[in-house]
């Protein structure tokens, strides 16, 4: 508990969490807060605890120890549809699609249980126009970088007004990366609060304003995305300067 | 010749409707539904004794129906619930068991209570033709119920927004719950469904024929048979299958006898696996 | 053991030979206990017909509970057609020593290699495809019903839903009051002994690491697909055998309920989820357990198959792996305090 709770402005706020897999924490004591409108990244290597992060957030594994608040009110252990439900939408790396369901389809349960508004329908295929020339391919025939379309636009569908995306770049060729990048700053421009985990740090600094350094579970440096990218210790493990 | 073909779609469809039960159970939960013939025949042994007291047939076709439903719908809300904390191997092979083991319960309640009450819905009007074949008006009404559900299945798992938070469960889960459905509902939904969609095959095998406790197991049998050859998880599948089965079943009886026809469509199943275990229209096995 | 073994210090060379082969026989003692304890039964029984009949049939449910064990507790081949297997063997044996006029014995030992044919046959097309538990018993119970159609509809052969009496062993033992149930114990001793070598043996020990870990079983070089096979059809062997023997003795009749799933299967099941899947002696505390229950619940037959839905359910739900380890942990536990 380092920093003490207290009501803020923040859209989400995560205290002293700690989680993990059987009785093992993956990780520790983990604090941040995202405001209204902002982009964050949390970036660290294989395995630091990036998706374990994501995941405790959302519920999919319970905390052993720790709160998150998401919009005022307190979300631990809140179940996984609630939370979605609540406007807090995740894109994990693994995309988890409907791989028989057609691209609409696939959108139109992002939006689950409410009747799907046809005006953000035509905003994501505004963002992601390949998704519009595909609509009615089922999600399992598309490219890798088309699922990553869809799993992003499926999750905009439930007009979240918080994202989170786990490495949305994995599996992606370094061009295609750097579109889905682009596609990522236009949603933040448009308003959208973004939270993104990733490896490929020089486009993560470049989408956030501000980001965290995970390493081995726990948070270390943090600070202004310009900062962390002149930091020489970021520079040597992400990104690759030596 | 024309008349086993158009008799043996007719009693596809609903070979397809008894398969759908079964296969969207275990595609949502790996649950093999060993007691859904004995679900089915229970609905219409209610319906039967129901109306032996003289209620009129509609609200008592409704109340079996209920019942076949709340019955799956409870075991859902309990037994099962210990099955679900299980994974793979295991999950399945206990939800196999338990639902033998209800299958039984079942089975044994009804030989004891009910041996002998059967449900004959006798639809009355002269046979009508079609396609220069004499088809009864129990037959036809049979089928039209049967196509009806079929159409109402399937607008209802493309058009509406819980059937299709049913399919994305069943294709994957976690997916579902980020999108925001909740599995344990549409677990329970879906068991109740099923226990609905049984009852009904129930009642419209009665209107030719009688319907009674020496039913289950043929019935839990066809329904495994279809939902086997049509891919375990598969809907169109199961209906695809259903029809296929019935033809053949029909044909063969026609042609060779009734004790190799049952022979012949377990060895479809069996083929079916062996061949191709995810079966006509199901995805492969992950 | 652990008194023989603080001892062993102190032991001369003639008392060490003794113990060599009593520690070889240690394994076997608890088969020896049991078949002395069920030898016994008759000395109560041996008057009433009807209640040596129930007794004898337990024995044979014993029987298809320590095969099944084999197929299915050892190697986790869900094997739905215990009854199917053994009513080949049955039919099979009636046909060859009455139709055909081969010896007794050798029309059962024929027999036995039938189903040990047709079980193998299902264990290795399910090994050869890779099928999951729920696709064996599928297949399984495919070939059961198939097998219950076949004997209803081949009425020259099986005589449909009448049954046939068996000629063939009607001069024998067989169809005495009491040496069915010892023809019977024996087999069932025999089947432990085989169970219980089985498993001291390097085939056990695959099959232990089968049930533990498929894949730790493969990287450590045990050949799990041959294992399985072998187990199906032994087993399967083991089920047309005491389904022959059966065929051949009490009133030497068989018909299509006497080796029905509904008959058989379901019995089996529950007596070796009762007793305990996997251990030693768990299938015949099951069958002894069963077969007393259904006699004292003889005036509601039909109550029968309630019960033992309700016994699979219950079992399943809470005492998963059966009786025999849930008194063997409670014991161990009292012992450690």
């Amino acid at each position: 508990m380092r920093e003490p709770v207290v009501v803020s402005g923040a859209i989400l706020s995560v205290a002293g969490l700690s989680a993990g897999y059987v009785g093992e924490d993956v990780i520790y004591d983990i604090g941040f807060e995202v405001d209204e409108g902002e982009a964050v990244t949390i970036i660290g290597s294989n395995g630091a605890g990036k998706s374990t992060l994501f995941r405790a957030i959302m519920s999919m594994l319970t905390p052993s120890a720790g709160t998150v608040r998401f919009d005022g009110s307190d979300i631990t252990g809140l179940a996984t549809h609630r939370i979605a439900r609540l406007g807090l939408a995740y894109v994990p790396a693994e995309r988890h699609l409907f791989p028989q369901m057609s691209v609409t389809e696939n959108l139109l349960l992002g939006a689950f249980p409410d009747r799907p508004d046809p005006a953000i329908q035509d905003s994501v295929f505004d963002v992601f126009p390949r998704l519009a020339e595909r609509k009615t391919q089922d999600a399992g025939t598309l490219s890798g970088g088309e699922q990553q379309m869809l799993a992003v636009g499926r999750a905009l569908m439930s007009k979240p007004s918080l994202l989170l995306l786990d490495e949305p770049t994995t599996g992606l060729a370094p061009l295609l990366a750097a579109e889905a990048y682009k596609a990522l700053a236009r949603l933040r421009d448009d308003g959208l609060t973004l939270v993104v985990a990733e490896q490929q740090v020089p486009l993560a600094l470049e989408l956030a304003s501000r980001g965290y350094v995970i390493d081995h579970g726990r948070f270390g440096l943090s600070g202004p995305s310009e900062e962390l990218a002149g930091n020489p210790e970021v520079q040597r493990a992400y990104l690759g300067v030596a | 010749m024309k008349s086993a073909l158009l008799d043996g779609i007719v009693l596809g469809l609903q070979y397809g409707l008894l398969g759908v039960g079964l296969t969207l159970i275990y595609g949502l939960t790996g649950v093999l539904n060993l007691a859904h013939g004995q679900i089915a025949v229970l609905g219409a042994v209610v319906v039967s004794l129901l109306m032996g007291t003289g209620l009129p047939a509609v609200p008592a076709i409704l109340a079996g129906l209920a019942v076949s439903g709340a019955v799956l719908l409870a075991l859902d809300l309990s037994v099962m619930r210990v099955v679900y904390r299980q994974e793979g191997e295991t999950r399945i092979l206990l939800g196999l068991l338990l639902m033998l083991g209800v299958g039984f319960m079942i089975d044994g309640f009804l030989a004891w209570r009910y041996p002998i009450e059967q449900l004959g819905l006798r639809i009355g009007g002269d046979p009508i033709s079609i396609l220069g074949v004499r088809m009864s008006t129990g037959s036809l009404l049979a089928s039209a119920i049967t196509i009806v559900t079929g159409l109402v299945l399937v607008a209802f798992f493309r058009l509406t927004s819980l059937g299709r938070g049913v399919r994305s469960v069943i294709q994957d889960e976690m997916g579902a719950r980020l999108c925001g459905v909740n599995p344990a509902f549409v677990r329970t939904f879906v068991f109740g469904l099923s226990g609905v969609l049984a009852g009904l095959v129930a009642v419209t095998r009665s209107m030719t024929g009688p319907i009674g406790a020496n039913n289950t197991i043929s019935f839990t049998v066809l329904a495994l048979i279809v939902a086997v050859v049509g891919g375990l998880g598969s809907v169109s599948g199961a209906f695809l299958a259903g029809v296929l089965l019935g033809v053949v079943d029909r044909l063969s009886s026609f042609y060779i006898g009734t004790y190799i026809t049952t022979i012949i469509l377990l060895v479809c199943a069996a083929l079916t696996i062996v061949a191709k275990p995810s079966g006509l229209l199901g995805r492969p096995s992950t | 053991m652990t008194a023989v073994d603080e001892r062993s210090g102190r032991v001369g060379p003639s008392v060490g030979a003794a113990r060599v082969v009593g520690q070889r026989l240690a394994p076997y003692l608890p088969i020896l206990v049991a078949a002395a304890l069920l030898a016994l039964i008759p000395l109560r029984y041996r008057d009433s017909g009807s209640l040596m009949g129930v007794a004898t049939e337990g024995m044979l449910f014993a029987a298809y509970a320590v095969a099944f064990n084999i197929i299915f507790g050892s190697t986790g081949q869900l094997f739905l057609c215990v009854g199917a297997l053994a009513g080949v063997g049955g039919f099979a044996s009636a046909i060859i020593s009455d139709r055909v006029g081969l010896p007794l014995l050798v029309s059962i030992v024929l027999a036995a290699l039938c189903s040990a044919a047709i079980g193998g046959l299902l264990s290795w097309v399910s090994v050869k495809r890779a099928l999951d538990t729920i696709f064996i018993g599928i297949v399984t119970l495919a070939f059961s019903l198939s097998f219950q159609n076949f004997v209803l509809g081949r009425r020259d052969l099986t005589g449909g839903e009448t049954g046939i009496f068996v000629e063939a062993g009607s001069d024998t033992l067989l169809h005495d009051r009491v040496s069915p149930y010892y023809v019977f114990l024996a087999l069932v001793v025999g089947y432990l002994v085989l169970y219980r070598t089985l498993q001291r043996s390097r085939v056990g020990w695959a099959f232990r690491a089968l049930r533990d870990d498929q894949l730790a079983a493969e990287l450590s070089g045990v050949d799990v697909s041959r294992y399985r096979v072998f187990a199906g059809t032994l087993g399967s062997a083991m089920l047309g055998l005491a389904g022959a023997l059966q065929a051949h003795s009490g009133r030497g009749f068989i018909g299509p309920s006497t080796y029905a799933f509904g008959d058989v299967d379901v019995r089996v099941l529950v007596m070796l989820a009762f007793g305990g899947i996997g251990t030693l002696l768990g299938p015949v505390i099951g069958a002894a357990s069963l077969t007393w229950l259904d006699e004292l619940l003889v005036d509601y037959a039909q109550l029968r198959l309630v019960l033992y839905g309700a016994v699979i359910v219950v079992l399943f739900l809470g005492f998963r792996r059966g009786i025999v380890p849930a008194i063997t942990d409670y014991v161990r536990t009292r012992i450690r305090r």
